[in-house]
């Protein structure tokens, strides 16, 4: 029986130990090789220490070495934290304190990195997979696997002991820690396996890099179903005609990704003279995908079968909707319906049950839920709804996002709940002002803030990318909002910008775009 | 041209400042140095700076990935013009 996440890697290696369980460019680790490197990782992190439940960082740009050392982890009993390497040192030095981190494993690729991380005061012992000039501990990967193993066997671990921290931005400026335990990840490996019929002929392309979410597909589902995942470089990730070819070539079946890499695709126009015939499966998520490059790429792909997919990493996935047909301008796609495990209640905006309405702020249980937030339980509680059920209590986790129920049952995606805000006595909807503005079909991509003009002025300013050889004056952007939008939802103001800002997941970064523009 | 590329980028595109210099050989899209924004930009900046237009097919990693295959693509470029 499966019951922790590495057991997905000790089935999969004695029924296909032959078979690529990872590829990265001209790299790849068989289930066999797998196995045995983590068992090496495992086995140095407990002669060094590490004792079940300690925390581990991966501090890896996307590389064959990440589920080296997702696993290796994980068999040691200890708990895998990504670590965004783009992140600031300063940001960096607070998730090792945060979590109490003692172990990195990384790469020499990130060698000008890691004497600064060692002046600082952190509870860091040593680097796994660096190759350091100082005498600080540390050992190189070829060293690791050149080891004999002498003492490993499996720690003893139950499904609710945690397998990985995943850190998000938090309102509050600090990054909070999301826990994942074995029960949570793997539920939702199962449950992707499952809705998705993953199998053993299946190649998965992991986008995503390590810290986000999406990333868990390829990564847990992947070895679950002993299928192999394409690990996409950060080169790929950046030039999307190399990106395109790479599809080609790997014969990749399960895309996932947020629908920004996938617009990157479209433009580079790199994907028209590919085949694409062994794309079964396109999911996105994160983001909300514009109906016209929805569209685009459904028309370039008529026998891929294209899901929306919603979730915070609080939850993993929740719900998908199956996009049975190119979406026109008016289309709205609902996130569509609850999967398995996992029942939603609609809270009001008291944050009490709505029984009257369809609509309000979307809350889940599910097996894919996370354990709560890392050494913060009073935010853990704020997050939390609980039902009572009969003499039972229900954990619900408040998802902030905004929804309705549609006619055909399907839950409707209206924005967060923070992004609804009030001007002059309005409630404004700024997801709304943006889709609004992206039926324009010189307008690439648009993100709307409010700016604090004084202490009781708003104003709603939209940034938006044109495409590169249009041009298209302020007054014929309006005009088309006035089509659109009610007049108090037009936005004041209008920036045009050659790209946003984004954060390290790729979403639009809206307080950098807010900040720049206040300060102005 | 190498000295062009590399000063732009320094200057323009780097959130943080690198401990040495940038070298010609460096990786560019491997991490840490350009993100797919920073990409964007300094393809803008090399059609004006050189007059060049860079087509979408062009945009692959055998051109991109260091300053000096960026200036070996470009001078070919050129000359074909």
């Amino acid at each position: 029986m499966i019951k922790i996440l590495p057991h997905t890697i000790n089935f999969a290696a004695s029924a296909y130990p032959e078979k690529e369980a990872f590829i990265y460019g001209k790299e790849s680790l068989t289930y066999f090789e797998l196995n045995k490197k983590t068992n090496k990782l495992a086995s140095y992190l407990i002669s060094h220490g590490v004792q079940k439940g300690d925390r581990v960082g991966v501090y890896l740009f996307r590389s064959i070495e990440t589920p080296i050392a997702i696993y290796g982890i994980m068999k040691a009993g200890a708990v895998f934290v990504p670590i965004d390497p783009e992140l600031p040192i300063a940001r960096i030095n607070f998730i090792l304190n945060d979590c109490n981190i003692n172990y990195v494993v990384t790469n020499p690729n990130l060698r000008k990195k890691h004497p600064k991380i060692i002046e600082l005061k952190n509870p860091l012992k040593g680097f796994i997979g660096a190759d350091l000039e100082s005498d600080f501990n540390s050992i190189t990967w070829p060293a690791l696997f050149n080891t004999s193993i002498e003492k490993y066997s499996d720690v003893s671990l139950n499904e609710d002991d945690l397998a990985y921290i995943m850190y998000t931005s938090g309102s509050t400026g600090f990054p909070k820690g999301i826990m994942h335990t074995h029960k949570s990840g793997l539920s939702y490996a199962r449950l992707s396996v499952n809705l998705f019929d993953i199998d053993e002929n299946d190649r998965l392309a992991s986008h995503a890099a390590l810290h986000f979410d999406i990333s868990t597909l390829g990564y847990l589902a992947g070895p679950l179903a002993k299928a192999t995942t394409i690990i996409i470089s950060e080169a790929h990730t950046k030039m999307a005609s190399s990106l395109a070819a790479l599809i080609e070539q790997e014969k990749i079946t399960i895309w996932y990704s947020v629908p920004l890499a996938i617009i990157q695709l479209l433009q580079s126009n790199a994907l028209n003279d590919k085949n694409l015939d062994s794309l079964r499966l396109v999911l996105f998520g994160g983001e909300v995908f514009a109906n016209k490059y929805l569209s685009q790429i459904m028309n370039l792909c008529p026998n891929t079968h294209f899901y929306n997919i919603y979730g915070p990493a609080e939850v993993n996935q929740c719900t998908s909707y199956k996009v049975n047909t190119p979406p026109t301008n008016e289309t709205i796609v609902p996130i569509g319906t609850v999967w398995e495990e996992t029942e939603y209640l609609i809270l009001d905006d008291k944050g009490n049950l709505n029984i009257d309405g369809d609509y309000g702020e979307l809350a889940i249980h599910s097996s894919t839920m996370m354990k709560g937030y890392w050494n913060n339980q009073t935010l853990t509680n704020k997050s939390t709804y609980v039902a009572i059920e009969g003499e039972k209590e229900k954990k619900y986790f408040k998802t902030g996002d905004l929804v309705k129920k549609n006619e055909s049952g399907d839950l409707v995606f209206l924005g967060r709940n923070d992004r609804q805000v009030k001007i002059r006595g309005y409630r404004i909807e700024i997801d709304e002002i943006e889709a609004a503005l992206l039926k324009h079909k010189y307008i690439i991509e648009a993100a709307v803030v409010v700016l604090h003009k004084n202490v009781n002025e708003k104003e709603i300013m939209a940034a938006i990318i044109l495409s590169k050889e249009e041009n298209i004056s302020l007054k014929e952007i309006k005009a088309h909002c006035y089509d659109y939008l009610p007049s108090y939802a037009v936005p004041e103001s209008i920036e045009f910008m050659p790209d946003f800002p984004r954060t390290g997941s790729g979403k639009i970064d809206r307080i950098k775009i807010m900040n720049i523009y206040t300060n102005a | 041209m190498n000295k062009a590329i590399i000063n732009y980028i320094t200057d323009e595109l780097l959130n943080e400042t690198l401990e040495d210099n940038l070298e010609v050989d460096d990786d560019l899209l491997g991490g840490g140095i350009l993100d797919s924004m920073g990409m964007m930009k300094l393809i803008l900046f090399i059609e004006k700076e050189f007059g060049v237009k860079v087509p979408p097919e062009d945009m692959i990693i055998e051109n991109f990935m260091t300053v000096s295959h960026i200036t070996t693509y470009l001078e070919k470029k050129i000359k074909l013009d």
